[in-house]
């Protein structure tokens, strides 16, 4: 069966972009433009994992991600961001990676690949 | 002392203290006449010099926040310190603290503020008098991630507490919760080291623990879950209360029941307590609102008013009645020809002509009616009142007799 990746992302262009990426890589992708919208996803979509942007509206992701625990407490999770400064934050160390946003999405695909495997064992 | 920032557990239910905990948390209980519970484990952080300080509170309270709010509004806030309550407020998740670990995760943020380099986690529980300076200094000696305090029991008692086990420099080599067959003391087999919910950690380790354990299936809880956890891969260390225990006589208590909530008060008015109170390089704090002193009235043939072996706060009057081995709170009147024996009455408690009170304790404000009788025939007072194993009465607050 397909694993289904929940993608997390406020700018439009980049969440298609990712989409089609991993979807290239066979997984079957779920998107969420906000952390709210990405909680309704984990709970209709049941994700088995979550790739989640910092900075974005409506709710952002460090406070997505609390929630997402409180609800889902294995699903493994890697914050996705522009900025690096972030990993300085308490919060930010209950993820299972920190992914810093590039145009080459290699360690992206390597971590996803890492933690799926991972999975939910904790 | 200025990295220490001190996070007090003050949610606790208090089951077994029912109905001293009908409408307020275990901490915010009456200790002593004119103390709360908590009081203890406040003023032990005042005179070790941690001045940085909240209180975690959830169930009922708004008596524990009162309190705290009316008489430990002292510290210096433009010299960093304060004394902060913060309820349960579903900060990252929308549930109540599901065990100790969670509460200090919930509050992960106000670690993130602060920054400090260590956290005294400790319980509003427990009474006692203990300079946290030592178990710090210990902490930074041994370069440990997690010290724990630990208090010599008899082996008999390990069901009700946490059991650790040392190996020869006091590293922590195993922790079991509450176990039947205890791990004693090595060199004393009679003895056990309880867990006294009183912990120093290394904010980093700290936060890196809390996080594991909330993505895990756990109860959360740092006795049951982080600190078996922390043992095989960290620096844990016991640390023995006795080096820093201010009253000299290792006296700490849970007082989870009413049973031994009683006994630990009446210890009060024994001629030498376990607990000293009179401690000047040890000030128990409180707040109390301002009452006259305490006075007695009437001096007639069956008409005196008289206190032997008694604790009587200000404000309280014993007019023409007798009370003996009782503990007052303030403003209690005691009127003519009514007696009390062994017997605690909290603040406001009015005992009416002729009435005759024995080994009972009765919450605040309780009006006592003429001639009423209560610890004579314990039967009778099961029918309105708590009666414990050891026939103690508790008449609970709000009661109309």
């Amino acid at each position: 069966m397909k694993k289904k990746i929940l993608v997390v992302e406020d700018e439009e262009g980049l969440r298609l972009l990712y989409e089609e990426e991993l979807k290239a890589e066979g997984y079957e992708v779920l998107t969420a433009g906000n952390g709210k919208e990405a909680i309704q996803q984990l709970e209709a979509g049941k994700p088995d994992l979550i790739i989640l942007d910092i900075v974005m509206p409506v709710m952002d992701g460090m406070e997505a991600l609390g929630r997402i625990v409180g609800k889902e407490r294995k699903i493994p999770i890697i914050l996705h961001t522009s900025y690096s400064g972030y990993r300085e934050d308490f919060m930010s160390w209950a993820a299972d990676a920190y992914v810093t946003k590039s145009a080459d999405l290699g360690e992206l695909k390597d971590k996803i690949r890492v933690l799926l495997v991972k999975g939910k064992a904790r | 002392m200025k990295n220490v920032l001190a996070m007090i557990l003050a949610g606790g239910r208090g089951e077994r203290l029912y109905p001293l905990t009908r409408d307020r948390a275990k901490p915010a209980v009456c200790f002593g006449a004119i103390y709360r519970i908590i009081d203890f484990t406040l003023s032990n952080c005042l005179n070790s010099d941690v001045r940085r300080i909240y209180a975690l509170t959830q169930y009922k309270s708004i008596s524990l926040h009162r309190h705290i709010q009316l008489g430990w509004n002292i510290l210096s806030a433009p010299l960093g310190e304060f004394i902060g309550v913060i309820p349960a407020q579903q900060r990252i998740d929308e549930h109540w603290y599901q065990g100790t670990a969670d509460a200090i995760f919930q509050n992960i943020y106000t670690l993130q503020r602060e920054m400090p380099d260590l956290v005294l986690i400790l319980s509003g529980d427990h009474i006692y008098k203990m300079d946290y300076r030592k178990i710090i200094g210990l902490h930074l000696e041994k370069k440990a991630d997690l010290t724990v305090a630990a208090i010599r029991m008899d082996r008999r008692l390990s069901r009700e507490f946490g059991v650790i086990e040392v190996d020869g420099d006091w590293r922590i080599v195993g922790f079991q919760e509450k176990p039947e067959e205890p791990k004693t003391i090595p060199g004393d087999p009679e003895g056990i080291l309880a867990s006294m919910g009183v912990y120093v950690f290394n904010t980093e380790v700290l936060v890196r623990r809390l996080i594991e354990d909330a993505r895990s299936d756990s109860t959360h809880d740092f006795g049951k879950d982080i600190i078996p956890e922390m043992i095989g891969k960290d620096r844990v260390f016991a640390f023995d209360f006795r080096h820093a225990d201010r009253g000299g006589t290792g006296y700490w208590r849970d007082v989870g029941t009413i049973d031994a909530y009683f006994e630990a008060n009446m210890d009060l008015i024994s001629v030498t307590p376990q607990l000293n109170l009179y401690d000047p390089q040890w000030p128990i704090l409180t707040y109390q609102s301002p009452h006259p002193p305490a006075k007695t009235v009437w001096e007639e043939e069956g008409r005196a008013g008289t206190a032997f072996n008694s604790i009587i706060s200000n404000g309280c009057i014993i007019s023409g009645g007798s009370v003996k081995r009782s503990i007052l709170s303030p403003k209690v009147v005691v009127h003519s020809y009514a007696e009390t024996e062994d017997s605690i009455l909290m603040e406001g408690v009015d005992v009416g002509r002729y009435a005759k009170i024995r080994r009972t304790i009765i919450d605040k404000d309780v009006q006592i009616p003429q001639g009423m009788e209560i610890g004579y025939d314990l039967d009778e007072d099961a029918k309105r009142f708590t009666v414990t194993g050891s026939g103690i009465v508790v008449v609970p607050r709000w009661i109309r007799l």
